[in-house]
């Protein structure tokens, strides 16, 4: 505390030299940009050979007292500098010239923006342009491939479902991967916030075409200012404020239309194929096929019947059509910007429908001279219907339609879908889709809000104080209707609201001294308050007629409610300083205290320091014209990770019920000390640019070490528990990334950019506390030390004998039993060796994209690859069960063992087999996860200004887009995406969609 | 102006930084109770000592496996011989192939209960928190601290018994005494089997002292699965038989059976009292485990009721052996036909006859709560009722104390059917508590404390145990010795 209000102190100093100066002709006018008309905010104005000056404010507008000789030079971060003599005028606006080059973009950072040139850390941006035409449903889905170290994973195709983001690996077991996303300076709840839905995504409520720009904060020396929150990086999210000049209006629409992506042509089976592969495993077993008694009776008759095509009858074409207006007006004392879309997403099976409404509105009025006012308000409904389709069950259309057997009917013989499915539980997946046998949706209401107050009182100074209120109230519904003959039916239903309220207040003061020192410093205060609770009810005898709690018998009636709340209290500040534009010296530090950790370690203190020096501004490398950057860059900073349940600090005991009785039995025990994960990165980075930049790049080194990772330590039982959550453990992320980018040609009519991005990355757990392995929620995955983070743990498959067909897997050598290279083979699945098989983390990710345009023709193509990972398809041993599953089987349970001397095929199948040959865990399901998939490809045509004004519009441009077009992979799958543990227990696969669009504004 | 802007906000800065920090940082969890809450008065302590109950009817302890995985070892029980009944369960009591990965699990809930009333022993013992108030008596504190102390002697006592051998040779390694709240750093050492049943001992006699001859809980549906002080006098009859103090023994045994509150059931009632709660039962439940699927700790498809239905999962079949030892006439041994025969006899086989003359024990048929396709049926689990008293008794007297062990047995014997005795020694009664106790879990611990020996087949297994048989001791689970490295594993494993 003492030290913010020494902090307090420094500002107000500062503030008095400031107040200091000022006299002679008042001058007012406004800065705006000369190529688009736009105010430019924020500029410097500075009386030539004075130390006086003063910045235009957010929109544009500047006062200053001068000398009426005087001489004002106008500069911002991007703008070339423009001096222009007072002569003695009340009034001078100015066009600023924007520089052209990259070097000079101004990019968003923490509390702050920052020109690109002048960076210290390791950061990586996202211009709205680029987000391009996507048919996609959020803005987490754009970032896939788009900059090295950022790796966007799908767990589902599923309309609407939420991405797992990991920046630069992996760092925690229980404290969460998810980086922190700050929309408009507020970090915001992200992730997914659906009750019985499988996904709900939390950032659908932005709509991407509000988007301005995209930061994405990777090392510690960028993303340390949000301190306790910043392990996993931090993405920062700007919305589009208004321009100046008349109302813009633009609208636009798409259509598009989606499909399953299959490009391996993953299939099941045909009935006659099928037929021939349970006959021949039914002989196999000694069983006669045309014998009704017999377990393996599998006569041709039963090809005499209608047969279905399951997977075809339960998929479809999606499809996806979205409408937005936004409007966009300003003046010299305010700004808007609004919009509203609308978009409704229909999946590939049925029952799966996403659709928002979105409106937005972007407000920022110049209330004083000094005073500035505004808001960011965006409201929004979503609607989300799925099905039960998490993992394997019977009701999830996707696995059901490669399981049930094509002579089981779809309908039966009164016309009605067919719900006598035996291999299936008696589940019709189009039954539950569309005769109501199974409804289950989420509705939600989400608003962000936030208003901000600014205060410019000298040049230089803003005190900001920016307040959010975040809200998202859903409604849940899940209602398994009666079986066919009955007329109850079971409704669970729930009601959620998560409420978060933040403020945080800043002062900032920029200066510049002397020739070339340039200087910026900010505090701040924040404070955070999450409350989150939820009514759940469940009844099981609800009237089909009525399917609503009021006609269930209430005694048969369960209710729950869940309740938690979170808050986080945070003081913190920073330092640039520059010289010269040749060194640059970066410094941020920020205390936060959070009620989630124990009473003695409630607060904690992150850090972070950096510095680059601009090599090419050096007088030495002045005569080097090709070289337009060479600049080093290095950090060093500690990071934190509380992302973790509410109360775990608390020794509680919780209500337990005995003989009728209820009481209190202990539940967690006290644990003051529990504290934050630490992360320690440290960066070495280059950026260089070549041949008036038009050749332009970056090469990042990092190594991130997780400390006091939060492991639940098994404790001795005779303390009453079994185990206490505590501050132990560490991990290891390193990595290096490059990212290069190319105007290879450059001219009036046609322009031709490619980009390229690659992130390598390699985690290693480097301590567990008592133990060297955990469990991973899922059995198949081990988190040992020495391994990467996920690794498959799995029986070592070797193949067929070729002489006998049977499965073989490798034993432990009993010879030789701690050698690894030594094994024995064995066809007893009991006996087989466990391996630490593979990861599912890829070592390689990325993308490459390129950009064609002539005249108002733009083609564009964005590829994505992930290299070096292993996928654990487990849906695959139950299609590919050698005999021992009743339900229909891949194409490559067809290229079994037949004869002697077979080898590379599957074991010989018989009916009953026991063999576990198919059995999980195993390295057969597990296979190389490589991809590389054609993410988007758009071709654009933007009319001629000539034609647009014959037709009085502003402008006019009509695309077709592409998602997913092409993936290139060895999967034995439709898709090899699944997930960031490479096992999509979700498996709503991926889809590729095609989409039209226009965009008229005027 | 601005110094006027500049006071509003330095003063709104100043009132954030000073006044919110301290209390806006703790959320208290709403939906639990904090440990010290629950620990500051007399209703808290209170609630904290009924919770204590519930961890008996975990399926590792009375809610099935202490009782069932006993007899299977004991050879009371044996796995099916038609395998149409098993479920795959009890494979490791039954081929006694227990190691410190597969052992009993009861270590866990033992402590659960021992840690949770060492917390309100504490905050009584330390006497800092005044309890005594708003209409709590002196009374009503020593009634609960007395519960509390029973609780923990017989989680002590049951940890014991399943983890160390109590065959007499009392320096054997027995279990950790844990007499005060704990933290998760802590790692005890075992104490001697003396230490721990001398503690037990002390715990019971202070307890006996302490509670008030009318006590029982309130609240609860049955007060038979409440500790009274009958109850602690039974359990040290049992205590002493078990530290072959047999004058106290036959004293504490005599004090039950004398009190007046407990009668023998007779051969016509035998049969009928297993399918009810204790307050039916009438007559001799002393202290049983109330089961309900309502209890927080519920075996539910694993308890005994499902374990030993033949409809049920059927793993815990009465073996052989046992059923030869029962006279004709002997309404304990009395056989029939699920289904059909329920509250007539005490054994019972598939209602099919396809067992192949297997039998399954009737003292768990449920009480009817259930129907073994989609709910199991529940039963209450007796710890202690009244002939155990006679059988004390008798036993302190076949080992000098007392001349009352023919008297004793043919009082159990008279009210079964079976013919009386006229002479008694050790064998006589060792053989007439299996009779009546068996699958009520003694049988196996009989053997530990007295012969240590057993021999018993059945053709499919064979067990030849000696006195010096590692197994006599189940293993300490690993994950136990693997976090405290005090804790000695048991010999041989």
């Amino acid at each position: 505390m003492k030290k913010i209000r020494l902090l307090m102190a420094a500002v107000a100093l500062v503030l008095s030299v400031g107040i200091a100066s000022a006299q002679n002709v008042q001058v007012r006018g406004t800065v705006t940009d000369a190529s688009t008309g736009e105010p430019v905010p924020f500029a410097s104005i500075q009386v030539k050979g004075t130390m006086q000056g003063t910045a235009t404010d957010a929109l544009g507008s500047y006062a200053i007292s001068v000398p009426g000789n005087g001489v004002l030079v106008f500069s911002s971060i991007g703008y070339t500098t423009l001096e222009v003599a007072v002569n003695n005028r009340g009034q001078i606006n100015v066009s600023l010239e924007p520089e052209t080059e990259f070097l000079d973009d101004v990019i968003v950072v923490g509390y702050g923006t920052v020109r690109r040139e002048a960076k210290t850390g390791s950061i990586a941006t996202l211009e709205a342009e680029n987000l391009a035409e996507a048919p996609v449903n959020s803005v987490d889905k754009m970032l896939a491939g788009k900059m090295a170290g950022v790796m966007v994973t799908s767990q589902t195709g599923q309309p609407g479902a939420n991405s797992n983001i990991r920046i630069r690996g992996i760092s925690s077991v229980n404290a969460g991967n998810e980086p922190l996303w700050v929309v408009d300076g507020i970090p915001v709840m992200s992730g997914d916030q659906g009750y019985f839905t499988n996904t709900s995504n939390a950032m659908a409520v932005v709509n991407p075409n509000d988007i301005e720009s995209i930061t994405v904060l990777k090392d510690a020396a960028a993303a340390s200012i949000y301190g306790s929150r910043a392990a996993n990086g931090v993405i920062l999210v700007t919305t589009k404020s208004g321009s100046q000049g008349k109302a813009k209006f633009q609208v636009r629409a798409k259509y598009g239309i989606s499909q399953l992506a299959n490009d391996n042509n993953f299939r099941v089976l045909t009935g006659s194929e099928l037929i021939g592969l349970r006959r021949q495993a039914a002989m196999n077993a000694g069983m006669n096929p045309d014998n009704p008694t017999s377990a393996g009776y599998y006569p041709l008759s039963r090809l005499t019947g209608p047969q279905t095509n399951w997977l075809k009858e339960v998929t479809k074409l999606g499809n996806m059509q979205e409408y937005e207006i936004n409007a966009s007006a300003g003046n010299d004392r305010g700004k808007l910007y609004s919009s509203l879309s609308y978009q409704n997403t229909e999946g590939i099976t049925y029952a799966s429908q996403f659709n928002k409404i979105v409106g937005r509105v972007n407000t920022d009025y110049k209330l004083t001279n000094s005073l500035t006012f505004g808001a960011r308000v965006n409201m929004a409904y979503t609607y989300n219907r799925d099905t039960e389709m998490q993992a394997l069950y019977y009701a999830n259309p996707f696995f059901a339609g490669l399981s049930i057997l094509p002579w089981t009917p779809l309908y039966d013989e009164y016309g009605n879908y067919n719900v006598n499915i035996p291999e299936n539980s008696n589940t019709n997946p189009m039954y539950n889709m569309l005769s109501g046998g199974e409804v289950q949706w989420e509705k939600q209401f989400r608003n962000q809000a936030s208003v901000y107050l600014e205060w410019q009182p000298v040049t230089g100074l803003v005190f900001k104080t920016n307040n959010m209120l975040e809200t998202t109230n859903g409604e849940g519904r899940r209602y398994w209707g009666p079986d066919p003959g009955y007329t109850e039916g079971t409704l669970q239903v729930s009601t959620s609201q998560y409420i978060r309220m933040t403020t945080s207040n800043t002062a900032t003061y920029n200066t510049t001294f002397g020739d070339a020192h340039s200087f910026r410093a900010m505090i701040g205060q924040e404070a955070m308050k999450e409350t989150y609770h939820s009514y759940f009810s469940y009844s099981p005898t609800v009237d089909d007629a009525i399917p609503y709690p009021t006609t269930s018998i209430a005694t048969d009636d369960k209710i729950d409610y869940s309740y938690s709340a979170e808050t986080l209290l945070s003081f913190f500040g920073n330092v640039d300083y520059s010289y010269d534009q040749r060194y640059y010296l970066q410094g941020s530090v920020r205390a936060d205290g959070s009620s989630l950790f124990g009473s003695a370690n409630r607060w904690g203190l992150f850090w972070s320091a950096s510095g680059s020096w601009n090599i090419s501004n050096e007088a030495f490398m002045s005569g080097i014209d090709w070289l337009s950057l060479l600049k080093l860059r290095a950090s060093y900073g500690v990071n934190g990770n509380n992302n973790i349940a509410a109360y775990r600090a608390y020794g509680v005991y919780a209500s337990t019920a005995y003989n009728g009785a209820s009481g209190m039995l202990p539940s967690d025990p006290d644990n003051p000390n529990l504290s934050w994960e630490k992360n320690y990165t440290w960066n070495v980075g280059l950026d260089f640019a070549f041949f008036d930049s038009r050749i332009n790049g970056q090469v990042d080194v990092y190594s991130r070490d997780t400390k006091d990772m939060l492991l639940n330590k098994s404790v001795p039982q005779t303390s009453g528990f079994s185990s206490n959550f505590v501050n132990i453990g560490a991990l290891n992320n390193k990595g290096v990334e490059f990212q290069l980018n190319g105007d290879i040609i450059r001219t009036k009519d046609f322009n031709w950019n490619v980009g390229f991005n690659l992130a390598y990355n390699k985690s290693t757990i480097l301590d567990l506390g008592d133990t060297d392995e955990l469990n991973n929620a899922d059995s198949r995955i081990k988190h040992k030390v020495g391994k990467s983070f996920y690794t498959y743990y799995l029986k070592d498959y070797y193949g067929v004998n070729p002489s006998t067909g049977q499965a073989l897997w490798r034993a432990a050598d009993p010879a030789d039993p701690d050698n690894e290279d030594a094994f024995i083979l064995t066809s007893n699945y009991n006996k087989a060796r466990y391996i630490y098989a593979g990861s599912p983390e890829p070592k390689f990710t990325g993308g490459f994209n390129t950009s064609l345009s002539w005249k108002g023709f733009d083609l564009s193509a964005f590829f994505e690859y992930k290299l070096g990972n292993n996928v654990l398809i487990v849906e695959n041993r139950y299609v590919n069960s050698d005999g021992n599953q009743n339900m229909n089987q891949t194409y490559r349970a067809l290229n079994y063992w037949k004869e002697p001397g077979d080898t590379g095929v599957f074991p010989k199948p018989y009916i009953g087999n026991s063999s576990n040959s198919y059995a999980m865990p195993s390295t057969r399901w597990m296979e190389r996860g490589d991809y590389l998939r054609v993410k988007d490809v758009t071709l654009s045509y933007t009319f001629p200004t000539r034609i647009i004004e014959k037709i009085k519009l502003g402008g006019l441009k009509l695309y077709v887009s592409g998602l997913n077009l092409y993936t290139f992979h060895d999967v034995n799958w439709f898709d090899p995406e699944r997930g960031v543990n490479g096992m999509g227990s979700g498996i709503y696969p991926m889809t590729k969609t095609l989409v039209g669009g226009v965009e008229v504004s005027f | 102006m601005m110094k006027k802007y500049f006071a509003i906000i330095v003063l709104a800065v100043a009132v954030l930084f000073t006044t919110a920090c301290k209390d806006f940082l703790v959320e208290e969890p709403i939906l639990s109770q904090s440990t010290s809450l629950t620990l500051s008065d007399f209703n808290g302590l209170n609630k904290a000592v009924a919770g204590a109950y519930s961890p008996l009817a975990d399926g590792q302890w009375y809610g099935a496996m202490m009782v069932l995985e006993s007899e299977m070892r004991a050879g009371n029980a044996m796995r099916p011989i038609n395998s149409d009944f098993t479920s795959g369960r009890m494979m490791v009591p039954y081929d006694m192939s227990y190691n410190e990965s597969s052992t009993s699990g009861l270590w866990g809930y033992a402590y659960y209960v021992i840690s949770a009333v060492n917390n309100v022993l504490d905050v009584i013992e330390k006497g800092e928190v005044e309890l005594v108030k708003d209409g709590v008596t002196q009374q009503d504190v020593d009634n609960l601290q007395a519960e509390a102390l029973a609780l923990r002697a017989l989680a002590h006592f049951d940890c014991l018994r399943t983890y160390a051998r109590t065959d007499g040779s009392n320096d054997r390694l027995g279990i950790p005494l844990i007499l005060t709240p704990q933290s998760p750093d802590d790692q005890p050492a075992r104490n001697t089997v003396t230490e721990v049943l001398n503690q037990v001992v002390a715990d019971l006699t202070k307890a006996e002292s302490l509670m008030s001859s009318s006590y029982v809980r309130a609240g609860g549906v049955s007060s038979k699965c409440y500790i009274t002080v009958d109850v602690v006098r039974a359990l040290l009859a049992r205590v002493y038989l078990y530290k072959k103090d047999y004058s106290n023994a036959a004293a504490y045994a005599t004090k039950v059976i004398d009190s007046g509150n407990y009668k023998l059931w007779t051969a016509k009632e035998y049969p009928t009292v297993w399918n009810k709660d204790a307050a039916d039962k009438g007559g001799e439940v002393i202290f049983e485990v109330y089961g309900a699927t309502s209890n927080s700790y519920d075996e539910y498809w694993e308890g005994p009721s499902h374990m030993t239905n033949p409809i049920g999962y059927g793993d815990c079949a009465a073996s052989f052996d046992l059923m030869d030892l029962f006279e004709d006439g002997d309404v304990r041994g009395s056989k029939g036909i699920r289904g059909t025969d329920e509250g007539k006899v005490m054994f019972c086989t598939d209602p099919d006859e396809k067992s192949l003359g297997q039998m399954w024990t009737m003292k768990y048929q449920g009480k009817g709560k259930g129907d073994a396709v989609s709910t199991p049926d529940v039963s209450n689990v007796i710890v202690i009722r009244l002939s155990e008293m006679y059988l004390i008794r008798a036993e302190a007297s076949a080992n000098g104390a007392g001349n009352t062990a023919v008297s004793d047995l043919n009082a159990i014997r008279s009210n079964r059917g079976a013919s009386l005795l006229s002479s008694a020694g050790s064998a006589a009664v060792a053989l007439e508590r299996r009779l009546e106790l068996n699958f009520e879990g003694h049988t196996w611990f009989d053997l530990a404390r007295t012969t240590a020996t057993l021999n018993y087949s059945d053709g499919v297994v064979t067990r030849n145990l000696t006195s010096s048989s590692k197994e006599w001791a189940l293993p300490i689970p690993k994950r136990e010795t693997d976090v405290n490295e005090n804790l000695e594993q048991n010999p041989g494993f």
